[in-house]
């Protein structure tokens, strides 16, 4: 039996966290309902309540791959509900390289684990990219249009190339904090309850 | 009447609307483009009886137009006014993909879907995946209200007195949920044969039907005309 | 002489991480197209049993394992899981969780496409199954929206199309109505005469006793006695009580009851001192209103799925809710306990009225599935949580007479089902609620863990709380029950 491959109970398991992962992600997406604006706090919200699903995650397979799929039904599904194909190659790559990373720690290191999630969280951003290159080009429009600049400004003020590289950074950031606080609550429930 | 779509069809409808919506449309023409690609997917829904919902994507599009027009129109100024161009700009410009998408999502079986994947080659492994995924959706759901069910009846629902509670109490009750049923749920499978090395075969027919090319042309042709009318001319 | 279809020799098996052995020294040799039945306490071995045979043990749960298992020819410990699809077939104890589709017919011809027939053969399958099993109601359906009895009527149809020469069910009627077990029944008997081999690890034994043709009695990882199927059905109750098994007959009064069968027509027996529900209405099909939520009435007649204008409730008695599934006994408890927040009614105890959210804090719910109810990361935390003010003598106090003080640090899931059906008592008791509800607290449990609960709610009785318990064993409302409240169509139907 060949122990390094992905087994039919794995695709399972990554099935049911990719689940999860999105449920935490439409819970999260609702709040964004109320303005756009406020859909620039995924990258607060996201990685960190969606920890605790990855960081038992990541002590269930323990397989290369388990990311990288992960990442390709994420782009799938996004694809498919109408967010967009731009942002498909991003996540899949954010996945192989959080699959990398943790590899190369053996899925056990928890430093890799922690990098390897904050580069995984890299994909919550790919929700903005139809925004920010529709918001460009609607920005030039507006301005032929003969709109003066500053309303502009105030129109898109949240949604520009520039910020992406921002929310790119805090979507890390927050992906690290996050993998703590996944660890500790896994440690608090599945450790102690012995099924990790 | 019924229309039955090849998953592939629709795919392709998703891909084409999606590409649409990321260029904004300039003149009155390409307007017009967009605008009639949007009541494709409306009268799609009509066609499948989803008449509730085609009603409300036309009047919330409909309404959206109409106010993101006029206000652009005055060049308004305030804090208000900026504030419902902008919500509304970005329905009229995301609503096409958005109709699309869930009449694709609410019109197509999941065997169809994933026999739809393994006509297009995608490995096993991600077909299984994706199957599971979309089982365990309503799986969730119906966790996830048991448990808010139990949260009720302690007095909890908002955390007991603690803030980390409110989706903690949710969380924790709800993975051990999931991870059991996963557990079962493989067992079951790979005992009904799941994992094998012959290549899974499918009940579900799919062909491609005149309007499933009729659909395909049309899409592609408005595509055209809207990228050359764009950025060529 | 018979021949022989599968065989275990002298397998000995530890589980990961156990401390005990599951298994010790257990040989069986099992004939082609006989039943068996193996009976037990939980944890003697039975389900060990059923996955060494379909391969489960040692593939998918892992362990230390010696000795050997053929099946049909094949060496399982070097035959591949998938390899084993086509011989041996397992319907699962719970019904949620092992179906892979989210529609009927995508189940049933899951097994197949997985082993790569033609769709046509496939097709051709599905229809003699469907036929067989008179499944034509079912066909086209989603999953989600069966009842249990339903889903594993599906889930045998789906092993039943892989064709398989062995079928093995690992208590497959833990979490369903007395209908659904006579449905069973009749699939069993079906395969049994196609001429296939059929084990069986049950414990409710009643229904079986007619089919099996060997009886297998486990405790402790052994085999320790073995019946012809006639002699073990006139085992007396003294003998099967002694072995902790549950009756193999059942009183026929309970049968009737249960079954809705009883001719003996509607019976209120009056209660003097009770605690009495008055104006409960609630319906789930909602008329749409404008403005603001329906207040359903008497009136509503035949639209209400619940309609009970007065009944007096024994109090410091245990009270069975009986009555077949989707007559309404869950949504009889949801409404008492305050869940279904549209359900009018008032709840009259010791002349004091409580209305709608106040319901909540009167009454407590035991849920069936007890995973549900419990949050924290410790039992001592689970029973402080029900606590309004945290008091920590008085939940050392429920905690020992429940048994669990040696258990407070430790983890709610960590423990054994009985054990977390303790824990979501104790914090029932915690909350201070008069009345204790407890939706079917006995399925899937062995003779001695329901005597445990039988007791537990005798205790409750008497300590002067009210408790309603909704069930389908009819061992149980014999072990424990005063009063019998037969729900039907939403209505009460008798109380005696």
């Amino acid at each position: 039996m060949n122990d390094k491959k992905l087994q039919a109970k794995d695709f399972i398991t990554i099935g049911i966290f990719t689940a999860l992962l999105f449920v935490v992600e439409f819970a999260c997406g609702i709040l964004g309902f109320i303005h756009p604006y406020i859909v620039a706090s995924y990258v607060v919200l996201i990685p960190i309540v969606g920890s605790i699903p990855m960081m038992l995650f990541y002590t269930k397979i323990e397989k290369f791959g388990m990311l990288t799929i992960m990442s390709v039904l994420v782009a799938i599904i996004m694809f498919v509900t109408g967010m967009g194909y731009l942002g498909a190659p991003f996540i899949i790559a954010a996945g192989v390289i959080a699959d990398l990373i943790a590899r190369s720690g053996r899925y056990k290191s928890f430093k890799k684990t922690i990098i390897s999630y904050g580069v995984f969280c890299l994909w919550i951003c790919a929700n903005y990219f139809p925004v920010v290159i529709t918001a460009n080009s609607y920005r030039k429009n507006l301005i032929e249009g003969g709109y003066s600049a500053e309303y502009c400004d105030n129109l898109f003020r949240a949604i520009n190339s520039k910020t992406i590289a921002v929310l790119l950074i805090l979507c890390f950031v927050f992906g690290c904090v996050g993998a703590y606080v996944g660890k500790a609550v896994v440690k608090k429930h599945f450790e102690k309850a012995g099924i990790v | 009447m019924s229309l039955k779509l090849d998953p592939r069809t629709k795919l392709y409808m998703i891909f084409v609307v999606s590409a649409v919506v990321m260029m904004s449309a300039t003149t009155p023409f390409l307007w017009a483009v967009r605008i009639s690609m949007t009541m494709i997917p409306i009268l799609l829904l009509i066609i499948e009886k989803h008449y509730a919902a085609a009603f409300r994507f036309l009047i919330l599009y409909a309404a959206a137009l109409i106010v993101s027009f006029r206000f652009l129109s005055e060049n308004s100024k305030g804090f208000l006014s900026a504030f419902l161009v902008g919500y509304c700009s970005i329905i009229v410009q995301f609503m096409p993909a958005m109709i699309t998408a869930w009449y694709v999502v609410r019109t197509t079986k999941i065997g169809e879907f994933v026999c739809a994947m393994q006509k297009m080659h995608i490995p096993d492994g991600i077909t299984i995946s994706l199957a599971v995924v979309m089982r365990f959706f309503p799986t969730i759901k119906e966790e996830y209200t048991a448990i808010r069910d139990a949260m009720k009846m302690r007095g909890i629902m908002l955390g007991g007195g603690d803030a980390a509670g409110i989706i903690e109490y949710r969380m924790i009750p709800l993975l051990f949920s999931c991870v059991n049923i996963g557990d079962e749920l493989s067992a079951a499978a790979v005992t009904r044969g799941l994992g094998g090395k012959v290549k899974r075969t499918s009940v579900q027919v799919l062909k491609m039907s005149v309007a499933d090319y009729l659909l395909m042309l049309l899409f592609t042709a408005a595509l055209a005309v809207f990228v050359v009318f764009k950025y060529i001319k | 002489m018979m021949q022989t279809i599968a065989k275990i020799d002298n397998v000995t098996h530890k589980y990961k991480g156990a401390a005990e052995n599951s298994l010790d020294g257990v040989s069986l040799t099992i004939h082609k197209g006989e039943t068996i039945l193996l009976c037990g306490a939980s944890g003697s071995g039975k389900t060990s049993v059923i996955r060494l045979l379909n391969g489960l043990i040692p593939h998918y749960y892992h362990g230390d394992m010696t000795g050997y298992v053929t099946v049909n020819g094949h060496d399982i410990a070097k035959t591949q899981l998938y390899e084993l699809a086509g011989i041996v077939g397992t319907v699962f104890q719970n019904p949620r969780s092992q179906f892979f589709s989210v529609d009927t017919d995508g189940e049933i011809v899951f097994g197949p496409e997985n082993i790569g027939l033609e769709p046509k053969e496939i097709n051709a399958r599905k229809e003699i199954i469907a036929e067989q099993m008179k499944l034509d109601k079912l066909l086209g359906r989603s999953l989600f929206e069966l009842s249990g009895g339903e889903k594993q009527r599906i889930a045998c149809a789906s092993v039943a199309a892989l064709l398989p020469e062995i079928i093995l069910l690992d208590e497959p009627s833990s979490n369903l109505d007395m209908q659904a077990v006579s449905m069973l029944h009749d699939i069993i008997c079906e395969w049994k005469k196609q001429g296939k081999t059929i084990i069986i690890s049950e414990h409710r034994l009643w229904y079986l006793k007619d089919i099996a043709d060997r009886v297998i009695y486990m405790d402790k990882g052994r085999i320790v006695r073995e019946w012809s199927g006639n002699d073990f059905a006139e085992l007396s109750e003294e003998e099967t009580k002694q072995m902790k098994l549950r009756p193999t007959n059942i009183n026929e009064r309970y049968l009737a009851l249960l079954s809705g069968n009883d001719e003996s027509g509607s019976r209120h027996t009056d209660v003097s001192d009770g605690i009495i529900l008055r104006e409960f209405y609630f319906s789930y099909n909602h008329k749409p209103c404008l403005l603001r939520r329906k207040i359903f009435t008497a009136a509503d007649g035949d639209d209400l799925s619940l309609c009970i204008p007065k009944l007096t409730i024994p109090k410091g008695k245990v009270t069975a809710v009986i009555g077949s599934n989707g007559t309404g006994k869950s949504t009889f408890l949801r409404c008492i306990c305050g869940l279904e927040k549209d359900c009018t009614g008032v709840i009259i105890s010791k002349g004091k009225e409580y209305r709608k959210r106040q319901r909540i804090g009167f009454s407590y719910m035991v849920m069936q599935d007890v995973n549900h109810q419990l949050f924290t990361d410790s039992v001592e935390k689970e029973v402080l949580l029900s606590m309004k003010e945290k008091d920590i003598i008085r939940c050392h106090e429920i905690l020992d007479t429940l048994g669990l003080l040696e258990y407070k640090g430790t983890h709610p899931m960590a423990l054994s089902g009985g054990q977390k059906q303790r824990v979501a008592i104790a914090s029932a008791i915690a909350a201070g609620a008069e009345l204790l509800l407890f939706d079917e607290p006995t399925s899937g449990l062995d003779y001695a863990h329901m005597e445990k609960v039988g007791e537990l709610l005798r205790q409750l009785a008497d300590s002067g709380s009210t408790v309603l318990v909704s069930t389908h064993d009819p061992e149980f409302i014999e072990l424990c029950c005063d009063h019998t409240l037969r729900i039907k169509k939403g209505r009460v139907d008798s109380l005696d």
